[in-house]
């Protein structure tokens, strides 16, 4: 994406009140309480063990900390992860 | 998301892979389309996931490719449980036999009840239904739909203002409301009424007919009191003759009366006799020996032993004999008088019907003889003296 590009998608998000994940292509969470995690717009598994969860998104990663943790279902643009977070954490890398 | 009941169809394999890369596997399988679930990490550090059976041999190339080995933790679903059914081949057989035969006989009508008719009889109605296809061991499926029944039904029965079919399970209620008709009235020939007896009419009310006697008339026995037919000589119409008539009727009554009453009593004597009862039968326990008594009166009592409100079988019976004692008591003449003609009159009554009145009595004689009251009486009573006679064409008149 050029930085024109990124621009005028900005402009027309902020014009047309659209998500924000929609136009940069950015990962959507959703979380029920610290049990159960709901991520989409993935880009595939980087890490994972009973205590951590790396995932790999457009731009740069998601690091998800916890215990017991359970990857119920993933497809190649979700996942839905169950267990006790504790911690999420956005590294952006640009 | 748990196994879902159509991977469950397909059947599921849990898998147990070890090795380096991982999370390089799950991307791989993901980007090959294969889906696994439930992935979760065992303390030594493997990775347990659950894949279809279709999916488990797609996995094998890509297991190469990362390093990863494989161990095949467990196997659920329909493909694994048809293999074991494959070896219990009679054992399948007879567990579907057994829900085929249950379906089957539960779709067979086994009983149909009869309600409501009391006119119509229940053969009637059973013979109706099988005409339309409905009797026992009959396929309910092959039945019709209830309302089309019970009106076909309805129309088959003309007895019935309304059946109802109900079909509960595997029996039918056939629900029938009768038509209510008013009774037929007898039929009646042309007749006349005449008169029962020798009297003077007190009272004459013709319903149809024509009133031949006026009140205060004398009639014989036989005598046309209302006549059946209207009309002069050349047109004549007969009618059932219909109406009430009274009259005064003398009775004569020859009177036996006793002077002497026998009477009952007791002496006061007693004797007592147990019982013990097991069941329908009653053992003598005390009292053996004919009694001592010329004459008695025997009364039991039984009691039996109950639990609750519930009787058993087990009970006494105490058999009481009491002496008795037949005394004669003298009657006055004019005691016996009355009681004799007590005893006419209710028995004028009896036979001269509930509506009868005795007008007046009249003793014309008494005489006492032998310790007897003699008497003739003479009573008027004001009764009802109808009686039927048809009516007779006399061919060729």
């Amino acid at each position: 994406m050029s930085r024109i590009n990124r621009k005028l998608r900005k402009m027309a998000a902020d014009l047309l009140d659209l998500p924000q994940d929609v136009v940069f292509d950015l990962p959507r969470l959703t979380m029920i309480g610290d049990r159960q995690l709901y991520i989409e717009n993935h880009r595939g598994v980087l890490h994972f063990s009973s205590d951590k969860l790396r995932l790999a998104l457009s731009k740069g990663e998601l690091e998800i900390t916890g215990q017991e943790l359970v990857i119920r279902t993933i497809w190649t643009e979700e996942v839905f992860v169950e267990g006790h977070i504790r911690h999420i954490e956005v590294r952006d890398m640009k | 998301m748990n196994a879902s009941w159509i991977q469950w169809v397909r059947g599921i394999v849990t898998i147990r892979v070890r090795g380096e890369g991982m999370e390089k596997l799950v991307n791989r399988a993901l980007g090959a389309g294969i889906q696994l679930w439930s992935i979760r990490h065992t303390s030594g550090g493997e990775l347990l996931c659950e894949v279809s059976v279709g999916d488990f041999f797609r996995l094998r190339p890509i297991l190469k490719e990362t390093g990863c080995r494989l161990h095949v933790n467990g196997r659920e679903g329909l493909p694994f449980w048809l293999v074991k059914v494959q070896k219990r081949l009679f054992f399948a057989g007879g567990l579907a036999l057994f829900f085929i035969g249950m379906y089957l006989l539960s779709s067979l009508v086994w009983t149909i009840e009869v309600k409501g008719n009391e006119l119509l009889s229940e053969e009637q109605i059973l013979q109706a239904a099988k005409q339309e296809g409905l009797y026992p061991l009959q396929w309910s499926f092959r039945l019709e739909g209830s309302e089309v029944l019970s009106k076909k039904l309805a129309q088959k029965l003309p007895g019935a203002a309304w059946i109802g079919v109900e079909k509960r399970g595997t029996k039918i209620t056939i629900q029938v409301v009768e038509s209510k008709n008013a009774k037929p009235k007898p039929l009646l020939n042309p007749r006349h009424l005449v008169a029962s007896a020798d009297a003077v009419i007190t009272h004459i009310l013709a319903e149809s007919g024509r009133p031949v006697v006026k009140r205060n008339m004398k009639v014989r026995k036989g005598d046309v009191l209302i006549s059946g037919i209207y009309g002069d000589e050349a047109h004549t119409k007969s009618v059932v003759a219909k109406g009430t008539v009274r009259g005064l009727v003398w009775h004569e009554y020859n009177i036996v009366s006793p002077l002497q009453r026998q009477l009952k009593v007791y002496t006061g004597d007693t004797e007592t006799r147990w019982y013990a009862v097991v069941g329908g039968r009653a053992l003598k326990v005390s009292g053996f020996g004919s009694p001592k008594f010329a004459a008695y009166e025997t009364v039991r009592h039984m009691e039996k032993v109950t639990w609750r409100t519930n009787e058993l079988p087990f009970g006494r019976i105490k058999e009481t004999l009491l002496e008795v004692r037949m005394d004669n008591q003298p009657v006055s003449v004019e005691e016996a008088r009355a009681t004799g003609l007590l005893q006419a009159r209710a028995d004028l009554l009896a036979k001269a019907g509930a509506l009868a009145e005795v007008r007046s009595e009249n003793i014309l004689h008494e005489k006492t003889d032998n310790g007897k009251v003699y008497m003739k009486v003479l009573f008027e009573v004001e009764q009802s003296i109808v009686a039927e006679r048809p009516l007779v064409y006399m061919q060729g008149e």
